[in-house]
């Protein structure tokens, strides 16, 4: 055993050893919190979460928009009661997540907004629109004061009249056209439609012409509804 | 068989393979592999948050729940999920004070034993506000909340 002990050779294996252990040790720690990481903080569970309720309160926006476009009556209320039932239900729907939505209708600008609703009809460019600012704060992942908009918009403008014809644009958000539009999504006032086509124009892009059953006198009223349910009625040209 | 030196090699290189063998058994228990039950439930979470999201962009999901329309949502659902992922569906209408279950119909694939021995089930809760029903320009648009709980395990 002493012979053992005494005998000195050997010693750049154990040093050598002993650094490769300190190295696989050092890996084995970054490797475990690389790996931890993920379990800590699901962004992209989060990151849906988020989506979701954002996609949510676009939702409602347009929901709202289309009850107050369903009648004359110039119920501006809708939009804000619906969003106060929304606020209350989130924190029952995603239990434990502490989420808390906090929402500034629109109310003024260049659309005249009444408690986050406009609309400026029987005008040969006519609209109907909303839009709300949220905030959303989601207290289990410590995110606060994430920013977003929701906005609806739908306009149509009656271009001309000819004969039996009507042409008319219908545009969304951004003044994005609206191509998906059919027969059964037009209305004039007193006439029937007994064809319906759609041509580009250079200036004005898609072009929807309404043919009535009889000739059409000035002003006419046209009244259209998009997938969505949001409605204009313009009157003109 | 004589020489006598470098026995204290052989018991040091024993050693430094067992301080070896117990780094890499320590890293070994602490790393979350991509095959290990933790990440599958969280990898399932995903999966199904993104496929109910996917769904409700294109504005399939609101129209099959608020219409009742359940053999449609099985159909978007084995469509969308992969083969071997089952799947339990239940929506729920939220009132003031109630939750009350909306689909007497169930909202499923795999077999339903799945979901009692599987020991990773995924639970996701999804929800809806409200959908415009109507007709021509007649629509129906009211804040009618519903919560969508979708269980999901590997078959």
């Amino acid at each position: 055993m002493k012979n053992l002990i005494k005998n000195k050779k050997g010693q750049f294996v154990i040093i050598a050893m002993l650094m490769i252990a300190i190295m696989i040790i050092s890996v084995g720690a970054i490797m475990h919190r690389a790996v931890t990481y993920y379990k800590h903080e699901p962004w992209e569970e989060y990151l849906t979460l988020m989506g979701n309720i954002e996609l949510n309160s676009q939702r409602l926006v347009e929901l709202s928009l289309v009850n107050y476009t369903q009648t004359e009556a110039n119920n501006t209320y809708v939009l804000g009661d619906n969003l106060q039932k929304w606020q209350k239900n989130l924190t029952r729907i995603y239990l434990g997540y502490g989420a808390s939505l906090n929402y500034t209708l629109a109310n003024g600008t260049n659309y005249n907004y009444s408690f986050g609703l406009a609309r400026n009809w029987n005008k040969a460019a006519s609209f109907s629109a909303a839009r709300v600012n949220f905030t959303l704060n989601i207290a289990s992942i410590g995110l606060t004061g994430y920013e977003f908009m929701a906005t609806a918009f739908l306009n149509l403008t009656i271009l001309s009249i000819a004969s039996n014809e009507v042409n008319v644009t219908v545009k969304g958000e951004d003044g994005v056209l609206i191509t998906s539009l059919q027969k059964d999504n037009f209305e004039v006032s007193g006439f029937t439609i007994s064809g319906f086509t759609s041509h580009y124009d250079r200036e004005e892009g898609l072009v929807y012409t309404i043919e009535c059953d009889s000739a059409v006198s000035t002003p006419v009223t046209v009244r259209v509804w998009d997938e969505r349910g949001i409605q204009v009625t313009a009157t003109g040209p | 068989m004589k020489n006598k030196n470098g026995q204290m090699r052989v018991i040091e290189t024993i050693l430094a393979s067992f301080i070896i063998v117990f780094a890499l058994s320590f890293a070994n228990i602490l790393a979350i592999t991509p095959t290990s039950q933790k990440y599958e439930a969280t990898e399932l979470e995903k999966l199904g948050y993104n496929v109910l999201h996917d769904l409700d962009e294109q504005g399939l999901l609101a129209r099959f729940v608020y219409t009742e329309e359940w053999d449609d949502i099985v159909a978007a659902l084995r469509v969308t999920l992969p083969i071997d992922v089952y799947f339990n569906m239940t929506v729920y209408y939220l009132d003031d004070t109630n939750v009350t279950k909306v689909n007497q119909k169930p909202i499923s694939y795999g077999y339903p034993e799945t979901f009692v021995t599987s020991k990773n089930i995924a639970s996701i809760t999804y929800g809806l506000i409200g959908y415009p029903i109507g007709n021509n320009s007649t629509y129906q648009a009211t804040y009618d909340p519903r919560i969508i709980i979708l269980q999901l395990a590997r078959g």
